[in-house]
């Protein structure tokens, strides 16, 4: 294959046979890929691509220069340490340390055929770009252009605003458009899909909305993974266990790849490791008989877990008890019910562990309504504050949102910067002009 | 990829805008003083984060999948050992913590306060390293060839080797020929301060009044280091006896029972006298009390060793009267009375820790 080929040219000779040969096992085992590129990083750039979503072009944004920061200082405390990146494209690009092991080598690239099948067959990456290299060197190259004609701090300033509503998307858009047979890309009311609306309504200058939609272009694409995290990479590594274990290790790699296996899935206590829950949910569904590759085609996390989490395996205790108990309600017992436990972690899994904010109204004179879909937990009002006050500005009119807090009706309305707080039960109420 | 070293950069100068905004709440917190290391100090940032909609952390059990809160932490990352994912979310609930070198701190204060330089005092100067290209090395950069030795060893090794033909008299040097000019450190004066941060640790000094000490002193270091680039610090204690101390012992040391302040006074004279003669050394004393002290004599013994022996070896004599529950006060009275409009001693009160910056100011404003 071409451009397999052209990517193993990085590859040292021994590791390129290895990535055919594990790219084989993978294949006789019904994985199913774009063709692989591999590439050898060194330990600092893969911090900068980690950083960077792991393109190596991008818009310039302090964010980044600050996760580079944080993941070389992580590395330095030893806190962390980044083995292999991967990305959604075709030819799926992946980015192998050149410090790994040569067992860890093997298992990075048998993990990445587990990601590079998921990629392409699972539904929620259906309509994802997998030109997005080209795609983000695009957009890198119009932002330059903006920050030349407007200059950086104004570019900048409207950036970071519409970087605040990059999780206001709905992650459903995709099956509602195949539902609705809708052909017009226009969005009606309400929607989930606010940050999109904001792009097409908002009075934006022709730079602003380019920016806008470079930002949600990019957060439309990272967002099947956010939905995916632990059926992904369960899924890898479900895979990378049993293609290396069935005859690319010798028995003297084994330990090594033992230990470096058990440090990827180690979970800290009340935490979830989506590694270690993912592989065993996988494992879990091989035993129960279930057709595995169905499976990864339809399921994000919050499916996953609702179709495989069993009174069997909770008792199985992967699932890591609550990190403090709740004070106040509940016991021991009601903790160790199992339709407790799944119930609170599908709450956690739902909307992407993201807060699910509809927009329901819209007026240019009046102004523009967000409602909270409250499930149970409440949000921090400090940052939603702030955050709402970016969706004003965007906006140009007062901006109010609804929600609950501790139970009773919250409303928190921007007007001209300021921020109000109305507690007066005004959840149902639609009168903005009030 | 390279381009990352920018983003660094962009978000290295937002962060020193947040400090400079926000430096008069660092000064009053002692919280910065525990991050100082060699060269640099740790200071956390608070808010560098985007808001979003995002649930209030405790909200559930915060049992969240990792990278829930974090959109582009949440493309494929490597398999963390232990987890990238979670040791990566933990961070992002916490402050940020960036390295400031000390030479800005100290330059974002010196800005803040509007400290003037200081000049130092003429013939206290010591010599100093610097560097100057006199030396030779058989390394370097072609712009530093020395071309003349490198003809003469080349010369030397041709006539040694033998084929030194006086008719065709030809050198063609080669690598171990090549001589270049390299810094040697050279000579230039500069100069030197010692700084004495003196205590009372009597019973009346308590832990709040010890933090406001603690506070001061680490300002004050920070700017006389940027001001001088040799910086000694001794540190005494005294309740009834004065005694020297190291750096740990004198922000932690708890003594109780009486003050004789004197004798502070007259250890730090001996000192003076024995280790930091005054044509070498700048001599900053500080001396942070809560003004009690034990008798009237003692007070008159310390204005005596004050006006005749202290000041006329110092740049600056500072007071810093820290409010305590028991302490009178009377002490900073007396200095005040004695000395009235003497620019060699600055007093100055502090209550709490917002007026540290204002104590600052006016032992380093003078600019002596």
């Amino acid at each position: 294959m071409g451009s397999r080929s052209r990517g193993s040219t990085t590859l040292p000779p021994h590791l390129a046979d290895w990535a055919r040969r594990i790219e084989s096992v993978a294949r006789a085992h019904g994985l199913d890929f774009f063709p692989l590129e591999f590439h050898l990083v060194d330990a600092s750039d893969v911090h900068a691509l980690a950083a960077l979503g792991g393109f190596p072009v991008r818009y310039p944004s302090w964010r980044f220069g600050m996760e580079y920061e944080r993941l070389e200082k992580a590395h330095g405390w030893g806190q962390a340490r980044i083995y292999e990146l991967v990305i959604n494209t075709d030819p799926v690009v992946a980015w192998l340390v050149r410090s790994n092991a040569e067992s860890e080598q093997k298992l990075v690239m048998a993990h990445v055929c587990g990601h590079a099948d998921f990629f392409r067959h699972n539904t929620w990456f259906a309509g994802t770009d997998r030109g997005m290299l080209a795609t983000m060197a695009r957009h890198a190259e119009r932002m330059r252009e903006h920050v030349e004609r407007h200059g950086l701090e104004r570019v900048e300033q409207f950036l970071d605003g519409v970087l605040c509503l990059d999780n206001l998307l709905d992650p459903h858009r995709d099956q509602r458009r195949l539902w609705a047979r809708a052909s017009s890309e226009s969005l009606a009311l309400p929607t989930h899909d606010v940050l999109a609306w904001l792009v097409e309504h908002a009075p934006l200058e022709d730079w602003e909305r380019d920016v806008a939609g470079i930002v949600l272009a990019e957060a439309r694409y990272f967002l099947p993974q956010r939905l995916t995290r632990i059926v992904n990479e369960g899924w890898a590594s479900f895979w990378h266990s049993r293609i290396l274990t069935g005859g690319v290790l010798d028995a003297s790699e084994i330990v090594d790849f033992a230990d470096c296996h058990s440090g990827a899935t180690l979970q800290a206590p009340g935490r979830i490791n989506p590694y270690k829950l993912g592989l065993a949910l996988w494992r879990h569904a091989e035993r129960r008989g279930e057709d595995l590759f169905r499976l990864r085609s339809l399921h994000n996390d919050a499916s996953f877990v609702d179709e495989l989490v069993d009174a069997e395996f909770i008792a199985s205790g992967v699932l890591p008890p609550p990190a403090r108990p709740r004070r106040g309600q509940g016991s021991e017992a009601l903790e160790r019910d199992p339709r407790h436990v799944k119930e609170r972690l599908l709450s956690e899994l739902a909307w992407g562990g993201m807060p699910c904010i509809e927009l329901v109204e819209a007026d240019r004179g009046r102004g523009l309504r967000l409602v909270h879909r409250h499930s149970g937990r409440d949000l921090n009002f400090a940052r939603a504050g702030d955050t709402l006050a970016r969706v004003e500005a965007l906006w140009r009119a007062p901006v109010v949102l609804d929600t609950f807090e501790k139970g009773s009706p919250c409303r928190l309305r921007c007007h001209g910067g300021q921020l109000e707080r109305d507690d007066g039960g005004a959840a149902t109420c639609i009168d903005l002009a009030s | 990829m390279d381009r990352i070293e920018a983003d660094r950069a962009r978000f290295r100068e937002i962060v020193r805008g947040r400090i400079r905004a926000d430096l008069g709440r660092y000064l009053s917190t002692t919280e910065l003083i525990a991050r100082v290391g060699e060269q640099a100090v740790s200071v956390p940032i608070p808010q560098v984060e985007l808001p979003r909609f995002e649930f209030a952390p405790g909200s559930d059990e915060g049992q969240g999948p990792g990278g829930g809160a974090r959109s582009e932490g949440a493309s494929p990352r490597g398999d963390g050992k232990a987890g990238e994912g979670a040791a990566g979310d933990v961070v992002g609930e916490h402050a940020l913590e960036v390295d400031v070198e000390l030479e800005e701190l100290a330059e974002m204060l010196g800005r803040e306060l509007g400290l003037p330089h200081i000049q130092p005092r003429g013939r206290r100067e010591l010599e100093s390293e610097g560097a100057r290209y006199s030396g030779l090395r058989s390394r370097g950069p072609d712009s530093l060839r020395h071309a003349r030795r490198t003809f003469a060893a080349a010369l030397r090794r041709t006539v040694a080797s033998g084929t030194w033909d006086p008719a065709r008299p030809r050198v063609v040097p080669e690598k171990d020929d090549l001589r270049f000019r390299a810094p040697r450190p050279a000579t230039r004066p500069h100069s030197s301060a010692v700084v004495f941060h003196m205590m009372d640790v009597s019973g009346s000094m308590g832990r709040e009044q010890k933090e406001i000490v603690r506070l001061e002193a680490f300002w004050i270091d920070t700017w006389l280091r940027s001001q001088y680039r040799n910086l000694e610090v001794v540190y005494i204690v005294h309740d009834a006896a004065a005694k020297l101390v190291d750096h740990d012992t004198f922000f932690h040391v708890r003594e109780s029972g009486g003050t004789r302040i004197s004798s502070a006074y007259e250890l730090c004279l001996q000192v003076i006298r024995e280790r930091f003669p005054q044509e070498l050394w700048n001599v900053y004393p500080f001396h942070y009390s809560d003004g009690d002290n034990w008798s009237a004599r003692d007070t008159e013994r310390c204005v005596e060793l004050l006006g005749t022996e202290l000041l006329p070896r110092v740049n600056q004599f500072c007071y810093g009267q820290v409010r305590s529950a028991y302490g009178s006060g009377q002490f900073k009275k007396d200095l005040d009375l004695a000395f009235g409009a003497d620019p060699r001693l600055v007093t100055a009160s502090v209550a709490e820790r917002g007026e540290v910056l204002g104590a600052i100011r006016a032992f380093l404003g003078s600019g002596r």
